[in-house]
Order: structure tokens, then C-alpha cells, then sequence
């Protein structure tokens, strides 16, 4: 688990998570948006959501999937080596994330994929997403942005994804 | 949450307290203390939130770009809501000096260093969407003047981000987001890029010099000042522009080559101010005020009937405007010609009663245009400044 010391740093004020509690909130999610592309600008598109998940709690976590209007499937995926390329597929188990630990999604690493899209997602697009866990609540976040983002390996993947 | 800032102050300073092998307190302050004054610059942030968009009333920062956009064909009013939803996000977060939402490159986030954006229309963005009849009373294309040399590629433009900051690495990365995110909404239509001095050069409240050496900037209304605020900021029309303003800009070539054969009394006639201090011929330093009846013993008038300062100054209607030009500098020639000039950059509530008979003056007389011209011409509308869940031009584009 890759731990981006500058993005913990940086103050990202935009999205706050609130499980009703006074206290730290099992479940917080930093830096959230969504990327727009000419990949989810149309109905039955598709296109990755990305952010930090720490664990506050005292138990391990697990991303194991999500919902949202938009989309009519979400799911988590990762990109693995396989047969000398870097592929997108299905995260197995989804993310599980110990006590205290911070995980990242990012492009080019495991993140949440909204599939089947309702309608276009495109760049200044606000978006909700609930994420699925085992182990915490689910979450729903409610000020997702959708950001313009070439991507680097994203492009090329996002037509062979394996299930 | 810890901040990068003293995250990195912290560490910097126990790093240097480690080094030393110190445990003396009093020696750990001044290690502290010094590595706070390296970051000086990288600390100092504007402040994003208020009546009025940042960077306008301001003192001028090192470096800047100014990008002008055109629209997308087919752009709609919906459209323009998301792109100001973005910019505004993202034009916040940097004047705190953090990285924006999807920052590609957020370890390039060291500091605010005073970086600021603001945002513009001009003419041509109301016409493309169909909406002239929301322009600002006072905002005009400008006529073609005698003097002018314009070239398409210096000029015009629908929307104006204008990025300043007092580090080039800083404004790079911020120009660098700001244009991401506005390419799905627009092209590029032109950039152009200046400066100014860096930080720690010329104490704050002394007027700058421009690269033909003379003081520029004497008679602009004080930062602040109330009378800044009657020229600058519009108090009328609709909400989205209160508390917003005009913009004239103007890239200005400057002759150099035989600006610099003048002598310096030569340099004072035209302009109509001493060139070691700016003072008018008829003072003693730069605050006096020009006499513009005083001659000299032959007859004639001590500042000349062609001085710029004569022929730009306020014919009694209220023909002032603030003045806030950058430098700019291009490759030299083989000849060794500097092609260098000025980001000529006016803010006045209303163009055409502010700016327009004065521009017209000059170029009717004014011996400083043998050695300037004007290549590049555009006029913009500033909204008003957000607070709170406000867009910028909240309001414009429902």
C-alpha cells in the first residue's frame, strides 16, 4: 500500500465525511472527484472515481463495492500486470484497509469504477456515490466533482477490462 | 490537520537543530527563524474571498500569464456555470497554496507565493451566447486607433484568466490546472506572459519602473484609497458585475533600440518627468503635481505640448483609471534588438467615459508613440468577487 505522503498533507478541505458521531467518523474520504473523459460523456459510458479512504476505527475495513444513480453498475477495480501489460479488472475481495491506514485511488492503481453511466458525466458535473463496505457503514459521498483528466494508463485500458 | 507549510517549517527546523547537534534553545530559534525567512515568498497568500476578485487591487507580483479562451461552438449558458464552478474551486485552493481537486502534480504545491487569478469576458463571449443585452454599461470593443499595429494574435479573446504569483514555478503549475480544466469548455486563444520585480527589490508604496526606465505609475489612485474604489469598482448594474470592473488591455511594443539613443533630459521631454525620479519638470519629486501652465524663461511651456503626461492627463471629466502594467520580453533578434514592451493592463468602471478620450488624445499627440506600439488590444468585463458556495460570474450565465 502506497502511502502519498504529500496528498495526506495537503488541506483538502472539500469533502468531509460525517457518520452522525462527534468523534472521528470510522470512514474518511479526502480528495474525491471523478474524472470526465470522452469515455463518460455519453449514456452507457463509464469512468473512475478517486480518493483517499482512512480508517479511523479500530477494525479492518473493506471497500467491497457501491451505487449511485448515475451508474448502473459500480464496481472496484484495479490495474495489474498481466502478460506483460497493464490491465484493468474486477478487485477480487475489494480494498481492505487496517486500522489507522490510509488508502489511495488513483489513476493508474485501484479505484472505484462507475459503469453502464444513465447520463453523460461530464467536466464541472456534482455528482453522489455511495460506497459499499464490510466492516463500516456504507457512505454516501455528495459532492463528487467530475474533473477533465487525460489519464496515462486509463485511455488505453478502459476497453479491455476483464470480469 | 497539520499544514504543509508548518509541516515543512517544523521539520526544516528540527532537521537543522539535529544537524547542529543542538540542544541550546535560543540558537534552535534563530535556525527556525532563518529557515521560515528562506520560505518567505512561498509563505505570503492573497486572500481569495471578498467583494472584489484578487489580483486587481493588489501590489503587482513577480511573474504573470495572461490566457485568453474562446468558446467551444456550441457552448451553452449551462456550460459556461460548470467551467466557473471549476475555476473557482480551483483558483481557491491555490491562493491557499494547496494542490487543486485531481492535481497531477501536487508535489509542485510549495507555497501560495502570492498567487492570484481572476476571471474576464470580453464583447465577443456576450455576442457567441446570445447574451450582449447582460454586457456592463461602458464595456466596449475598442475603435481602431491611429497609433495601433494590432496583431490577432495579441488580441481579443472571450474569456481572460489572468494568473499572477511571485514564483515562476508557482504560476507555471497554477496555469498549468487552470487551462486543464478550461479545455473542455474552450481553446486556447492566446497567452502572454510578463513580470514584474521579484520579491524583496522594490519596498512596497515605491512605484516600479518599466524597461524604458521611467517611474510608472505616479498618478494611479492608491491602493485601498477611496478614490480607488470611485474609479475602479463598479457600483451599478447587474449583481454580477457590483464590485467587479473594466479591463483595457494593451500589449505595447517598446523601440528600445532608439529609445535608447535619446539622452536622459531628451527621455524627460517626452515623457514630461525627469527620469531619475519621476519627479514632473515642473517639481522637485515625484509627488509634486504637474504644472501644466508653468513655461520657462523662453516662452515655451516646461512640459511640452506633446508630453505624454500632458496628453494623457484628466481633461476635468473624470478620465482616470488605475494602471497596473507588467513587462514582458521575447527572444532577441540576431541584431540583438530586444523585442520587449509592456502588459499595458487599465481597470476603470466604465471604458468609454474613463479610458476612451484619453487613448484618443494620444494617439491624436504624443511624442512617446514614436518609440511604443500598440500590437495586441482587448477589453474584458471582471465580475464581482465570491464569498461563501459562490461561482465566479454567479448570476452571469443562468
Amino acid at each position: 500500500m502506497k502511502l502519498r505522503k504529500v496528498s495526506i498533507l495537503a488541506a483538502f478541505a472539500s469533502l468531509l465525511v460525517l457518520t452522525g458521531c462527534a468523534q472521528d467518523p470510522t470512514v474518511e474520504v479526502s480528495g474525491a472527484w471523478v474524472r470526465a473523459s470522452d469515455f463518460s460523456d455519453h449514456v452507457g459510458g463509464m469512468t473512475g472515481a478517486f480518493m483517499e479512504i482512512k480508517n479511523n476505527g479500530s477494525e479492518t475495513i473493506t471497500l467491497v463495492g457501491g451505487s449511485a444513480e448515475i451508474a448502473g453498475k459500480v464496481e472496484i477495480h484495479e490495474i495489474v500486470m498481466s502478460g506483460g501489460e497493464m490491465v484493468m479488472q474486477l478487485k477480487d475481495g475489494g480494498i481492505s484497509i487496517e486500522p489507522g491506514a490510509t488508502h489511495v485511488l488513483e489513476m493508474g492503481g485501484d479505484h472505484v469504477m462507475l459503469m453502464d453511466l444513465k447520463q453523460p458525466i461530464v467536466a464541472g458535473d456534482v455528482l453522489s456515490v455511495t460506497l459499499d463496505f464490510e466492516g463500516a457503514e456504507d457512505l454516501t459521498l455528495t459532492d463528487l466533482v467530475a474533473k477533465p483528466s487525460d489519464g496515462g494508463d486509463e485511455t488505453y485500458h478502459e476497453e479491455d477490462h476483464n470480469h | 490537520m497539520v499544514s504543509r507549510r508548518s509541516f515543512l517549517a517544523s521539520s526544516a527546523a528540527a532537521a537543522a537543530s539535529a544537524a547542529a547537534g543542538l540542544g541550546v534553545g535560543a540558537t534552535a530559534a534563530t535556525q527556525l527563524a532563518q529557515s521560515q525567512a528562506e520560505t518567505a515568498t512561498a509563505s505570503r497568500a492573497l486572500k481569495f474571498e471578498g467583494a472584489h476578485q484578487m489580483g486587481i487591487e493588489t501590489p503587482i507580483q513577480a511573474v504573470t500569464n495572461m490566457v485568453a479562451f474562446d468558446i467551444l461552438e456550441g457552448t451553452t449558458l449551462a456550460d459556461m456555470r460548470r467551467w466557473m464552478f471549476l475555476l473557482t474551486d480551483d483558483i481557491r485552493k491555490m491562493s491557499e497554496g494547496e494542490p487543486v481537486l485531481a492535481d497531477p502534480a501536487p508535489e509542485l504545491s510549495i507555497g501560495a507565493a502570492r498567487f492570484s487569478a481572476y476571471v474576464g469576458f470580453g464583447p465577443s463571449l456576450f455576442r457567441k451566447l446570445g447574451i450582449e443585452d447582460r454586457m456592463p454599461a461602458g464595456l466596449i470593443d475598442l475603435p481602431a486607433f491611429s497609433i495601433d499595429a494590432l496583431k490577432e494574435e495579441f488580441s481579443g479573446g472571450d474569456v481572460l484568466i489572468h494568473v499572477a504569483a511571485d514564483d515562476p514555478v508557482v504560476l507555471s503549475h497554477s496555469v498549468r490546472n487552470l487551462v486543464r480544466d478550461s479545455l473542455p469548455f474552450s481553446t486556447v486563444r492566446w497567452n502572454q506572459a510578463g513580470f514584474s520585480h521579484s520579491p524583496g527589490m522594490v519596498p512596497e508604496g515605491v512605484t516600479h519602473r518599466n524597461l524604458m526606465g521611467q517611474v510608472d505609475g505616479t498618478a494611479n489612485p492608491a491602493l485601498d484609497s477611496q478614490d480607488f474604489d470611485d474609479l475602479v469598482w463598479i457600483k451599478d448594474g447587474p449583481a454580477w458585475i457590483q464590485g467587479g470592473t473594466l479591463m483595457v488591455f494593451r500589449r505595447i511594443a517598446m523601440q528600445l533600440d532608439t529609445w535608447d539613443q535619446l539622452s536622459s533630459v531628451g527621455k524627460g521631454e517626452v515623457i514630461g518627468r525627469t527620469l531619475k525620479d519621476g519627479a514632473p519638470l515642473t517639481g522637485t519629486k515625484e509627488s509634486d503635481l504637474p504644472d501644466f501652465d508653468a513655461r520657462s524663461a523662453s516662452g515655451l511651456r516646461v512640459i511640452p505640448e506633446f508630453a505624454h503626461i500632458r496628453r494623457a492627463s484628466d481633461s476635468g471629466k473624470g478620465e482616470r483609471i488605475f494602471r497596473r502594467p507588467f513587462s514582458y520580453e521575447m527572444p532577441i533578434t540576431k541584431e540583438g534588438s530586444m523585442d520587449v514592451g509592456l502588459l499595458w493592463c487599465a481597470y476603470q468602471r466604465n471604458i468609454e467615459q474613463q479610458y476612451l478620450p484619453m487613448q484618443l488624445r494620444l494617439a491624436e499627440l504624443d511624442l512617446l508613440n514614436r518609440w511604443t506600439l500598440p500590437i495586441g488590444s482587448a477589453t474584458f468585463a471582471i465580475p464581482k468577487g465570491v464569498s461563501g458556495e459562490e461561482v465566479i460570474a454567479e448570476g452571469l450565465f443562468s
